[in-house]
């Protein structure tokens, strides 16, 4: 049966993901936001993945949030009383048959943890296990995997970095640094 | 996939719950998409869309009583499969671009039209 632990740390993300979408002031969505982050983090540690669980907590919960903080303090925050926003049918549909067709795919997918999985029994993960720590000599295989074996990769991901950086300048019309 | 359809939908859940989490916040990231007039809620429904996926593939790459794919010398396994982390890394920092340029967007929409809810943007846009 299911453990208790990473059913309510789902039960949670769950929660506070459904809070944003009704929550209809954005600094609320925004705080929500952030504890469903923070949530999902611990869920990766759950899933022994710690290097996204602290990329997660630190860029997902901290960066993430101060930047949606950002845009508001600049702009403005939806006026009016109402708590909660008004149900939308035509995106409810979508969202309920995006859930459904989903889900109608649940049993063709291997229990989650199995060691009879694709990815546990694929050749590539036991290429980087059994060969990592001779050929890099890191000990942390996503580290290598990260900086060596997909290095050009991670490089590539370094240019989106670099556009993004020079999209928001460009945009926001500070290019010019007199 | 015959033994997991005699199992019954409660054990179905119960065994595959991170993926029937996938399939609600995917649900709950559209909607918001959709549903919200709000541009920075759109961009926050973007995000939980973005993770949902996220879930999806680390889920997939867990094994039960593996640990997490620290190896070397003495280490002993059996170990997580590393490649499904390296690649929501990366995507996790490329969705804060993505992030970021977008409320970039937002921003500078906001100085030009004075508002941020998508249907009176519509309106203001048509009278130009």
């Amino acid at each position: 049966m299911i453990d208790a632990v990473p059913a309510v740390l789902l039960v949670l993300v769950v929660a506070c993901a459904l809070a944003t979408a009704v929550l209809r002031d954005v600094l609320a969505a925004i705080i929500a936001f952030a504890a469903y982050s923070l949530g999902i983090a611990m869920i990766w540690v759950l899933l022994q993945a710690p290097d996204v669980g602290l990329t997660e907590a630190a860029v997902g919960a901290g960066v993430t949030t101060i930047l949606f903080l950002l845009t508001i303090a600049k702009t403005v925050r939806p006026p009016g009383e109402a708590i909660f926003e008004s149900l939308d049918p035509k995106g409810l549909v979508v969202a309920v048959l995006i859930v459904g067709v989903l889900a109608s795919t649940l049993g063709a997918l291997p229990p989650v943890g199995s060691a009879e999985t694709p990815v546990a029994q694929s050749q590539v993960t036991d290429y980087y296990l059994e060969n990592t720590y001779e050929q890099t000599h890191v000990k942390n295989a996503v580290t290598a995997v990260l900086a060596a074996y997909r290095g050009f990769d991670t490089m590539g991901e370094a240019v989106v970095v670099f556009a993004a950086g020079v999209g928001l300048l460009v945009v926001l019309g500070r290019e010019v640094f007199a | 996939m015959i033994d997991a359809l005699a199992a019954g939908p409660v054990d179905l859940l119960a065994t595959r719950s991170y993926y029937a989490g996938t399939a609600l916040l995917l649900g709950i990231g559209a909607y918001v998409m959709i549903a919200s007039p709000n541009l920075v809620k759109k961009v926050i429904g973007m995000n939980i869309f973005q993770t949902g996926i996220f879930l999806f593939f680390i889920a997939s790459a867990y094994v039960e009583g593996a640990k997490s794919p620290i190896v070397g010398p003495k280490a002993t396994g059996p170990f997580v499969s590393p490649l499904p982390h390296v690649l929501i890394l990366t995507a996790i920092v490329v969705g804060v671009s993505l992030t970021a340029v977008a409320l970039g967007l937002i921003v500078r929409v906001y100085n030009e039209y004075g508002t941020l809810e998508a249907d009176v943007l519509q309106e203001v846009r048509s009278d130009d």
